[in-house]
């Protein structure tokens, strides 16, 4: 069952804008992504959440486009559109039916070549307001909410810019100026730091005559400046533990190791290892935790690859009424513990990666995720075929390797343990009921998260 | 660098659109009355199979609340033939995982396979869905799973909110009033014996459909079908009952679940709506993505992008094979909670008495019309539309009709429509936060009766200010 292969182009224009085209004619549809290099992990002390509010602030118009006008035309155009912001990039994308390629391509551009002119106090202020209620939302009014930023803090050194969460502080978000807003744009929203990848119904000829049209008069910055060194031993150099009381029902333990950075093929073999733990009902920590047990209420593990440093593993399980918190977090670790000094079995390497290329097979058939993939592999690696080859990588791991990245990153010394435990009163009665059918657990993790404008 | 050269200030014209219909779908019907679908879609090597009965939690008695979430949920825990450990991993080794999942509506069973992979993953569905064992110890376990998973609703405002609303907008002979997963006090009781009754009454190929999508021979499918569920017996399926989906709220009146030191406020307003099948489904897609479903709605570009009292406000309708909720929604930090009530209600009545401007309503229009050929660009949500058709009973060609229908809707239409579905002076308004936060003017605001529930709550934390 081969994978199909994405062909792509790859060119640049004169600014410095990198421009991959992937046609495709299956359906009308086109996606359009635009990733610049800047993250969360460019912001300094002081100024945390920036690059994020930043982002709001992007969708409030341009020189040629009103305020909100950029959500307003994609959508009536047919189409879905968002931006999202992590620690190491913003990307804006758009998917669309194919007639409406150009439309995007200029809307993109129009920000990116005249944002300033459309700026006002009055829309920094409004979207400062969106973003803090956006914060409360996500995190401050949520059960366990402050999980992300406590891990995080403790996986990285204050001066490390993993350290400080990218939807950053209340008081930070208040000092934000326009100041601010014209500085960050002159500097990092720049063709020369940004790819566009486009992926779909289109024509190469015409993708590449309107991307010089549009995006060509648009000044490169010879002068991004580089990230300090933000190097980092691989492990932590200890155990650190915290406990945190919060108004939930139930404890919940978060687990978090440093892990080698995205691109290095260990971190292939870690998340395969994480597969192997806790993907699917068969998989090592749910059979015993949730399955035979019955100590926890759901359990789950993986990488979160990042470029700057140190990616990070992170692991959660909620414990089952009634059993101690020790119990749960012992059975985790032996777990990890077994992965990391036994070899695995073949027939349960080979589940797991008929799975992974399985799922592969249905992300890449939609142009969104193509264009996507594309543009970040091109931002973070210079590498677009990666959308190729990374799969054959990830299928090429061996037993011998899972068993290897399991034992240098499930180490006692490079491990965080958060315990939640329900503050003194905590509602305990049991009674009540939800309107959903989902597995209720919040806080459940995906590997490429981040802030998104709407 | 290209100096001097200006950039390009007129927005441009769209190119000609491909045209674009819903794939060709083939239908038939084996002799138990098991329906097949099969929707062919060239180079989508990942095929979507789901096997959709048209019973969900809205048809089991009320004593028995969950059983059949639960049932749908234990399917995969076991078959005659294999546990769920060994299912998995067959399912696996096949790069297939099956899922199984009971709604108000529906319940479905499915999976994602490689097409090369399809007869022996189809094998397992079959197995799972025609001889499943509802092993006693694995449904204690899931049983446990629910109530503890209530629990942790509870403390979830979100989750706590959405529970608030229902239970108050139906009355107590409503199904629709609990959780379609059922209640603690009704799913601590339930036992394997009342799934087994569940999949005796619910799962027979009379009331089933069989949707095949992706890189598929249509011919293939149907020996494959008829080959693993044309033997398949089971009841002359039950003629349902008709759905109790009567109302609770006859005036406006306001329920506060009091959160002390809550940032925010969980705001729910509204009332029953209206069942899918309904001469006026058109309209009201049209109506809720002007009122509250495009990034540009009224209610989001009023709360969020005017006001800054929230991340995001809408409003839309659940529409169910009977009267599901209409809910206007948004969290906005706690000072807002009064000032927001008021844009609420200032919209909800704008858009029942005013005619919508041109430009919304071809915003609204388009925005249906043109994301059709991406709604449908993979098999997964092309299985799922065509086993909503057949869960409502709608006609086989809807999908064909879908655009015109939408075209056709007028600024008339979307008034008539607001008008006779949204009650502003009829409707339920939850508001989960703190409400010494905002009592006094909550009062001043006359809105109608107060009530404050106060569940029991630890000391909030310190939270930001």
């Amino acid at each position: 069952m081969p994978v199909p292969v994405v062909e792509f182009t790859d060119e640049r224009l004169a600014n410095g804008l990198r421009v991959i085209v992937a046609e495709d004619h299956l359906a009308p549809v086109v996606g359009v992504h635009v990733w610049y290099n800047v993250g969360s992990k460019h912001e300094v002390a002081g100024k945390t959440g920036f690059a994020h509010l930043f982002e709001h602030v992007m969708f409030q118009g341009s020189a040629n486009v009103g305020k909100t006008e950029h959500m307003q035309l994609v959508q009536a155009a047919g189409g879905t559109l968002n931006g999202t912001t992590w620690l190491d990039r913003t990307n804006y994308y758009e998917t669309l039916p194919s007639h409406e390629l150009e439309l995007a391509l200029w809307l993109e551009a129009d920000r990116m070549g005249t944002l300033l002119e459309a700026l006002s106090q009055e829309n920094l202020d409004n979207q400062r307001d969106v973003v803090k209620n956006e914060k409360r939302w996500s995190y401050d009014n949520r059960p366990y909410g402050s999980w992300s930023e406590k891990l995080f803090g403790h996986l990285f050194p204050v001066d490390h810019p993993y350290h400080h969460p990218t939807i950053g502080s209340m008081e930070d978000l208040d000092a934000a100026s326009l100041e601010d807003v014209s500085q960050f744009f002159a500097t990092y929203y720049a063709p020369n730091n940004a790819t566009i990848a486009i992926a779909g119904d289109c024509e190469h000829d015409q993708v590449m005559a309107w991307a010089e049209q549009y995006f060509g008069p648009i000044p490169a910055n010879p002068a991004i400046p580089p990230l300090p060194d933000a190097s980092l031993p691989p492990t932590l150099g200890e155990e650190i533990r915290e406990t945190v009381e919060d108004r939930v029902p139930l404890p919940r333990l978060y687990i978090g190791f440093r892990a080698p950075v995205y691109g290095d093929d260990r971190l292939d073999a870690l998340e395969l290892a994480c597969q192997l733990l806790s993907g699917g009902r068969s998989s090592r920590l749910h059979k015993r935790l949730v399955r035979d047990e019955r100590i926890a209420q759901d359990v789950e593990i993986g990488p979160w690859g990042f470029v700057t440093g140190s990616s990070v593993c992170l692991g959660v399980a909620t414990v089952r009424p009634g059993v101690e918190v020790e119990t749960v977090e012992k059975a985790f670790f032996e777990e990890l513990e077994r992965l990391a000094t036994e070899i695995p079995g073949e027939d349960e390497m080979t589940r797991a990666k008929a799975l992974t290329e399985a799922d592969e097979l249905g992300s890449l058939a939609r142009v969104e995720e193509r264009a996507r993939r594309l543009a970040e592999y091109s931002g973070l690696f210079d590498d677009p075929d990666l959308i190729n080859s990374l799969l054959p990588r990830y299928l090429a791991v061996t037993a011998e390797q899972v068993r290897d990245a399991a034992r240098e990153t499930f180490r006692a010394d490079n491990r965080v343990i958060l315990t939640y435990i329900p503050a003194p009163g905590a509602a305990t009665d049991g009674e009540g009921g939800d309107t959903q059918d989902g597995d209720g657990a919040d806080g459940h993790q995906s590997s490429d998260t981040g802030e998104e404008a709407a | 660098m290209s100096a001097g050269r200006e950039m390009i200030t007129q927005r441009p014209v769209p190119g000609h659109p491909r045209p674009y219909d819903f794939p060709h779908t083939v239908r038939t019907e084996l002799a138990n009355g098991l329906r097949l679908i099969v929707t062919p879609m060239q180079g989508r090597e990942l095929i979507a199979a789901t096997l959709a009965f048209r019973n969900g939690a809205v048809d089991e008695p009320a004593a028995v609340g969950g059983a059949t979430v639960l049932a749908a949920r234990a399917l995969t825990e076991g078959t005659e033939v294999r546990d769920a450990i060994e299912l998995t991993e067959a399912a696996e080794r096949l790069g297939a995982s099956i899922h199984a999942e009971a709604g108000w509506d529906a319940t479905s069973a499915g999976l994602d396979v490689p097409a090369s992979r399809l007869a022996p993953a189809m094998e397992l569905l079959a197995e799972v869905v025609r001889r499943p064992r509802y092993p006693e110890s694995e449904i204690d376990r899931l049983r446990d799973e629910r109530l503890t998973d209530l629990l942790q609703a509870r403390a979830d405002p979100r989750r706590r909110a959405d529970e608030a609303y229902v239970s108050s907008i139906y009355a107590p002979s409503s199904p629709y009033r609990r959780p379609a997963g059922g209640t603690a006090e009704t799913v601590a009781a339930l036992t394997p014996a009342d799934l087994r009754a569940v999949h005796a009454r619910a799962y027979v190929p009379s009331s089933a459909a069989l949707v095949v999508v992706g890189d598929v021979e249509p011919d293939a499918v149907v020996q494959i079908a008829e080959d693993l569920f044309g033997a398949w017996s089971g009841a002359e399926g039950v003629a349902q009952a008709p759905i109790d989906d009567t109302g609770a709220v006859d005036r406006r009146f306001v329920r506060v679940v009091h959160r002390p030191g809550s940032v925010q406020t969980e705001i729910r307003i509204g009332h029953r709506g209206l069942p899918r099948r309904h001469a006026d489904f058109f309209a009201v897609s049209v109506m809720s993505m002007i009122l509250g479903g495009l990034f540009n709605s009224r209610l989001n570009a009023n709360l969020r992008e005017d006001k800054g009292y929230t991340y995001g406000a809408s409003a839309g309708f659940d529409l169910r094979r009977a009267r599901g909720p209409f809910t206007a929604r948004a969290a906005v930090n706690t000072e807002a909670t009064v000032p927001s009530l008021g844009e609420f209600f200032k919209e909800l009545a704008l858009i029942r008495e005013e005619l919508v401007s041109e430009d919304e309503l071809r915003s609204a229009r388009d925005f249906l019309i043109g994301v059709f050929p991406l709604r449908f660009e993979t098999p997964g949500p092309v299985a799922g539309s065509l086993s909503g058709l057949f869960i409502h009973g709608l006609p086989d060609d809807e999908l064909a009709h879908y655009r015109a229908a939408i075209e056709a809707v007028t600024a008339e239409d979307v008034r008539r429509v607001a008008h006779e579905h949204i009650r502003p002076e009829r409707s339920a308004v939850i508001l989960l936060g703190d409400h010494e936060a905002f009592a006094a003017d909550l009062e001043a605001a006359n809105l109608g009766p107060i009530d404050v529930v106060r569940d029991a709550e630890p000391v909030a934390p310190a939270e930001e200010g």
